[in-house]
């Protein structure tokens, strides 16, 4: 512990604390530019200057170790002189004219600053150089007339992301954001995470789907979380006149510390799918709007009349309550004979030695990744291997397809469909043995590439493993990954497949199911998409109904349909991969004939005659 | 003890400091009890008094030469000069020409307009004033008081009038402090 | 090695090379061999001698006399009259006028060889520098062997400390001090770092060393390790500088395949690599921290300080970063002893200091000098006087980030200290003398316009603040100025200086600084009479 004293008060803080921090911690503000708690500190602002006892230059807070006896005032008549002059220089920079600024009024840290200094104007204009306006990406745009070239965006898309698509180039007056090697944005190595539009403290770096929707400051915040997978990232939900305008990343979740994938920020709201608003029940042939009890009843019947040959499929999507309140119906009331979930398959085999979670492969010196290409799915754990990788560490990539990480990789391994268990054993007897020829052929993977694999992973101080869905998938195959990992003593992650696929796993519906002359079908599809898998699986059936938040072929094949809530909609419970169990919450209402999923499945029930527990 | 005079004027602008200055509603009224309300854009009388006023209000940039004028006078008959509004004290929404130059945009406002036949063309009349990269008050004269805003709120305009009709200085800062 | 007679030199810089250097070596050796002068007279190509009116440049010693331009028909006359009957060779002698740096001044001193005070440059320009043997013959390696066969590495910097040598880059940091920070840094891998990214403009010391003596540098360092605890170094060269890269390749391996480099030097357990890293054009790379994250590959910023670089350096670990000619002086320091050092320069500032002398003076080049020379005596001795006997004006030093020093100011000695007390800086050592022609406006904007493009864009005072600097010396050098952008100007050269991160950006003002200090009328002159004084600035501006 060092301490400090600042504007008179004594502060104690661990040693290596910087100023800025410090001050922090003892609730004395100070202001900044370039400085974000989730970034590494940059010192180019200068906004955060303090004079230091025995130092003649003001110091920037924000990157100054906090050391013993260290006396610092915030606030002296010098400071305040600085700071309007860090300001003043800014404001001359680039075009900052507020008035025709999305993020004016609250949103922007510039303006706030200055209005903080009590700025009435800014003594110097700026040359009057525009800048092109960058509007390439379909989320992102880059306004560079508003940037103030903090580097908040660069350091979040290198060090959260591990994507290293921002930089800056040339030098001085001259720099400029860019990506890549000065290409449009759209066109760049970009992933459309948006994690530098959350970060940028000023206008440069808008959302085009929120731009001029309303000011964090005037928005509706709702903590709550994504369940676009089984990670379940934190979000903020901004929300104004019942509709999302905007999601942010959590940065209190542990979870995914504040960082969201382009379907956790972006997808919601881009997605214009027709909502369903009443029931809907077949008539003649054509589905046509029903009442409530109308359509309870006809499913309730329908049900009541194929008994055990039923089939009942429900989206891992769904919050606890409803996965619970469905298998109670399904398999302890009605008996039917398949009830399942729509993801068919096996994703949480046990018998990993010890699981492991996003915070081991940050931590992690080698991380395998096999089954799974965590570009496309799962990202969040992907960003924190890539940013991993940038700081030092090696990735072992398995994947029969090609696999996003393949570029970055120490080793990329592509076996034969099928053969991942033949390598996993390979390497596990390599750690103390070596690899035959008979394996290579096998497996279909040179002998160069699984001796590497093995030398790294042989190196490996911490190693993680994460075993994706083609692996997870396959009993065989998970339990030689599970023994690799053992040997290795390393945590394995299991990414697992939807939101709440745990969930639904211990319920046991994690079956794969094919249809065996089953009289009626329900699907608690949510707000969910059906896969042309599901679509083609039901083809024909007696009776198909459908709960379901938007139009789909499925709902163009039901009998009958129920309005369901969407997420935002609903409150709910999810456990996730690391079997943490978070809520989403309701922050927008649905429209009056729609109900929640659990609504539904309690009002089907009641009809079926079947008491709900819990 | 005489009253102060006000007097204000307007520049490159849009008007709406002026609205705004209106919408103070009836405190208008106690203004000019405590004050001489001498030429302003909205009264009779259009220039400041030769012989001096005591506050000289402007609202707008300094885009052409005509502007310039307007703002020499003022300073030059004002004892404490006011810059209103972001134009005023910024440049503002008519500094945006500056981005891309004077040519580039009267050729957009009076030739390349969507609504303008083959016919448009740049004024060029000889007796036009001249058009200048667009500035805020103070970089043409000196400013003794800055009431940015877009324009800047009622109640901030009748603060700032019922002070200097009192012959104090307004604070412009915390609520008051708006650039938008 | 054997003794010769005569020792015959030819300038080997690209202009030198340009204007037949190779056929004048080529016909010196024939010439040589006609008249059996073979064993008696060496002849060798060196670097870069001195200004290049006069290239290629042949110098006979030890009489020292220049002869030049050569031309290859010249040659048998030359060998014949000088080098076999003994007598100038008359009317090939290079005229005292387009002499330059070193040459002017060691044909100043008449023949009297070498010129008293080299102790940086005592062998550039007179061994071959590709030869480790011609470096051994001339003391080289003598310091490394004593200090790793009789001195322990608190003794090592302790002689350092004695001789009182301050840093050359530019801040004048006591090397003592430094290197005994680094050797206290906690940690078992460290290392020294030399700053070879001369990029001042006008400064080319640097250059100098390193081509016409590069294994001094290697030397040095390999004794700063010893010294600091270290077994590895960098020598960041400015990508500009490929004879320099060249002539250090050979030397590291030539140091290496002797023994002087490597594992295990003078069979002690004490190993040191040297490794050459080159710039890519970068003025901030100059900046020592910048020059760090270049070496690890990033982009060229200066890092935040504290931590410093002798605790938090190169890849994290303590390290030593030395400019070349603090490190040139780093031998003769440990073979004369640190009290011999003292002797030379002044009290507060020992040693000498190489100066490049540019501009309106009679003749310019490099010299080498003692600290405490005055700038009168600099114009006059070595610069030969004004050009066209012009009054003199200002002399700039230090390329861009040095003073601009008035005449009032040129009897002051040139010296860490006395500098300071003045409240002027010495800089890397580049004098731009100027005269009654050149107009403080138009020169301060040249200066801060190298700033402008040279900041690395990291820290908002120095990004922004040249640029708005730039633009209100230009508006006021077209006659736009006002009054209000003088105090403007004022504000920004203090800002700079006191908010910016690094060391350029925080003396990027200095020009704005010593202009407004010391010529503010001129300025004003451009301002309220709408005048360039100089008749330099154009003054034609209007609001557009």
């Amino acid at each position: 512990m060092v301490s400090l004293t600042i504007d008179g008060k004594r502060i104690e803080v661990p040693e290596g604390t910087t100023v800025l921090r410090a001050a922090q911690s003892a609730g004395i503000e100070i202001p900044t530019l370039c400085d974000h708690p989730e970034l590494t500190p940059y010192g180019g602002c200068r906004l955060c200057l303090v004079e230091v006892e025995g130092i003649r230059n003001p110091q920037p807070s924000c990157t100054l170790p906090a050391s013993n006896n260290m006396v610092v005032q915030t606030n002296t008549p010098k400071i305040k002189e600085a700071r309007k002059f860090v300001l003043t220089l800014i404001f001359s920079e680039r075009n900052h004219f507020c008035m025709y600024c999305q993020v004016s009024g609250g949103d922007c840290e510039l303006q706030n600053a200055a209005y903080r200094e009590g700025m009435t104007h800014w003594p110097l204009q700026p040359n009057w150089q525009g800048y092109q306006v960058d509007a390439s990406h379909p989320y992102i745009i880059i306004d560079h007339n508003r940037c103030i070239l903090c580097r908040r965006c660069v350091r979040a898309c290198g060090e959260l992301v591990g994507n290293f698509t921002l930089g800056f180039e040339e030098r001085g007056a001259q720099s400029l954001l860019v990506a890549d090697i000065g290409t449009p944005l759209g066109e760049s190595s970009c992933i459309s995470c948006g994690t530098c539009v959350q970060v940028c403290p000023t206008g440069a770096m808008i959302d085009r789907w929120s731009a001029y929707r309303g000011k964090e400051t005037q928005l509706d915040h709702t903590t709550s979380i994504c369940v676009g997978c089984s990670l379940g990232c934190g979000v903020d939900l901004q929300t104004r006149d019942n509709h999302v305008v905007r999601v942010y990343g959590d940065w209190e979740n542990p979870v995914n510390e504040g960082i969201l994938c382009e379907v956790g920020r972006f997808k919601p709201m881009v997605e214009k799918n027709q909502r369903v608003n009443v029931p809907l029940v077949k008539k003649n042939g054509s589905l046509k709007a029903a009442t409530w009890e109308e359509a309870l009843n006809t499913v309730a019947n329908a049900l009541k009349s194929s008994a055990n040959q039923t089939a009942a499929l429900i989206s891992t999507r769904l919050n606890t309550e409803s996965i619970n309140a469905f298998s109670q119906i399904f398999r302890d009331g009605l008996k039917a004979s398949i009830v399942t979930s729509l993801e068919e398959g096996k994703f949480t085999p046990s018998g990993a030695q010890k699981e492991g979670t996003l915070a081991d492969i940050d931590q992690a010196d080698v991380i395998l990744i096999a089954g799974e290409d965590l570009t496309r799915d799962h990202q969040v754990l992907g960003f924190a291997a890539k940013r991993a990788n940038s700081r030092g560490s090696k990735l072992v990539v398995l994947n029969a397809e090609t696999d996003g990480l393949d570029a970055i990789a120490a080793v990329s391994l592509k076996p034969k469909k099928g053969a991942e268990g033949e390598v996993f054993s390979a390497l596990t007897s390599a750690l103390a043995g070596s690899i035959s020829e008979e394996t290579c052929k096998k497996t279909g993977v040179s002998l160069a590439d699984l001796n590497l694999a093995a030398e790294v992973l042989k190196n490996a101080r911490k190693a993680v493993v994460v075993c994706g869905k083609e692996i997870s998938n396959q009993p065989m195959s998970s339990k030689l990954l599970f023994t690799l990992a053992s040997k290795l003593d390393a945590a394995v992650v299991l990414p697992k497949g939807g939101a709440n696929s745990l969930a639904a796993a211990r319920q046991n519906l994690d079956q794969s199911f094919s249809l065996n002359g089953e009289k009626a079908v329900f699907v608690a599809l949510g707000d969910d998409t059906p896969s042309q898998r599901l679509l083609k699986k039901l083809e024909g059936v007696p009776f198909l109904a459908v709960q379901a938040s938007y139009y789909s072929p499925l709902t163009a094949q039901a009998d009958v349909v129920f309005p369901v809530t969407a997420w935002g909609e609903e409150t709910g419970h999810y456990v996730n991969y690391a079997d943490v169990l978070q809520e989403t919450k309701a922050c927008l209402t649905p429209s009056e004939e729609v109900w929640s999923n659990l609504s539904v499945l309690q009002g089907l029930a009641g009809k079926l005659g079947i008491n709900l527990e819990g | 003890m005489t009253k102060p005079k006000i007097s204000s004027d307007w520049m490159c602008g849009c008007a709406g400091c002026h609205m705004s200055l209106l919408d103070i509603d009836e405190i208008i009224i106690k203004v000019a009890e405590l004050a001489d309300i001498r030429s302003t854009p909205i009264t009779d009388l259009k220039e400041p008094d030769a012989g001096g006023v005591d506050v000289g209000i402007l609202e707008g940039g300094i885009a052409n030469s005509s502007n310039e004028e307007v703002a020499h006078r003022m300073r030059s008959r004002a004892k404490i000069l006011v810059a209103l509004g972001d134009c005023a004290v910024f440049g503002g929404v008519p500094a945006m020409r500056n981005f891309c130059g004077i040519e580039a945009a009267l050729r957009r406002g009076y030739v390349e307009t969507e609504s303008t036949d083959s016919e448009g063309r740049i004024p060029d009349d000889p007796e036009l004033c001249v058009q200048q990269k667009v500035r805020a008050v103070h970089e043409v004269v000196p400013v003794d008081l800055f009431v940015p805003g877009c324009p800047p709120e009622a109640e901030v305009i009748a603060y700032v009038l019922t002070e200097l009709a009192q012959g104090r200085k307004p604070e412009i800062s915390g609520d008051k402090l708006h650039w938008h | 090695m054997k003794a010769y007679r005569s020792m015959v030199l030819v300038s080997s810089d690209p202009s030198s090379i340009a204007r037949g250097a190779q056929e004048v070596y080529q016909a010196l050796q024939a010439e040589l061999e006609k008249f059996g002068l073979v064993d008696e007279v060496t002849l060798s190509m060196v670097g870069d001698i001195g200004r290049h009116d006069a290239a290629p440049l042949v110098i006979v010693y030890p009489e020292a006399v220049i002869y030049g331009p050569v031309k290859p028909s010249d040659v048998p006359f030359l060998v014949e009259e000088h080098l076999y009957k003994g007598r100038i060779a008359s009317g090939l002698q290079a005229s005292v006028r387009e002499l330059s740096g070193r040459i002017a001044w060691i044909s100043a001193r008449k023949g009297t060889l070498p010129a008293e005070k080299r102790i940086v440059l005592e062998r550039a320009g007179i061994i071959d520098p590709t030869s480790i043997d011609e470096y051994i013959l001339h003391d080289g390696y003598i310091a490394l062997g004593r200090v790793l066969s009789e001195m322990t590495p608190l003794q090592v910097i302790e002689e350092i400390e004695k001789s009182g040598l301050k840093g050359r880059g530019g801040a004048g940091f006591p090397t003592g001090t430094k290197w005994k920070f680094v050797s206290r840094a906690q940690g078992s891998k460290k290392y020294v770092v030399c700053n070879a990214d001369e990029s001042e403009p006008g400064t080319f010391k640097d250059r100098l060393i390193l081509e016409g003596d590069p294994h001094s540098i290697l030397e040095a360092m390999a004794i700063a390790g010893y010294a600091v605890g270290a077994n590895e170094g960098y020598i960041y060269v400015r990508g500009e500088y490929k004879l320099a890269q060249e002539r250090l390749a050979i030397a590291i391996h030539q140091a290496e395949e002797m023994g002087f480099l490597g594992e295990n030097i003078f069979g002690t357990n004490f190993s040191f690599k040297v490794h050459i890293h080159s710039g890519a054009g970068a003025y901030i790379c100059g900046e020592e921290t910048a020059l760090l994250e270049s070496i690890e590959g990033r982009r060229g910023e200066p890092r935040p300080r504290p931590p410093y670089p002798t605790t938090n350096g190169l890849w994290n670990k303590p390290t030593l970063v030395n400019n070349v000619e603090t490190l040139a002086n780093i031998t003769p320091i440990i073979r004369n002893g640190g009290a011999w050092y003292r002797s030379i320069g002044t009290p507060s500032s020992p040693g000498t200091k190489v100066y490049t002398i540019l501009g309106k003076v009679n003749a310019t080049g490099l010299i080498e000098v003692p600290m405490g020379i005055t700038l009168r005596e600099v114009i006059a001795i070595y610069g030969k006087g004004m050009k066209n006997n012009a009054s003199f004006k200002l002399a700039q030093t230090g390329g861009s980030s040095g003073s601009i020093i008035p005449a009032t100011l040129q009897d002051t000695p040139m010296d860490f200290d006395s500098f300071n007390r003045a409240g002027v800086s010495l800089g890397s050592g580049a004098l731009l003398i100027c005269d009654e022609d050149t107009c403080v406006v138009d020169l301060a904007r040249v200066l801060v316009n190298f700033f402008r493009v040279e900041s690395c864009g990291k820290c908002n005072p120095c990004r922004i603040g040249t640029q708005r600097s730039y633009e209100i010396l230009t508006a006021i050098s077209e006659g736009l100025g006002t009054m209000k952008d003088l105090e403007y100007l004022q504000t920004l050269s203090d800002n700079m200086n006191l908010l910016s991160n690094c060391g350029l950006g925080q003396t990027s003002g200095t020009p704005l600084r010593d202009v407004l200090k010391y010529f503010r009328a001129e300025v004003e002159a451009h301002i309220k009479l709408k005048v360039c004084p100089s008749g330099i600035c154009p003054m034609s501006g209007h609001i557009s």
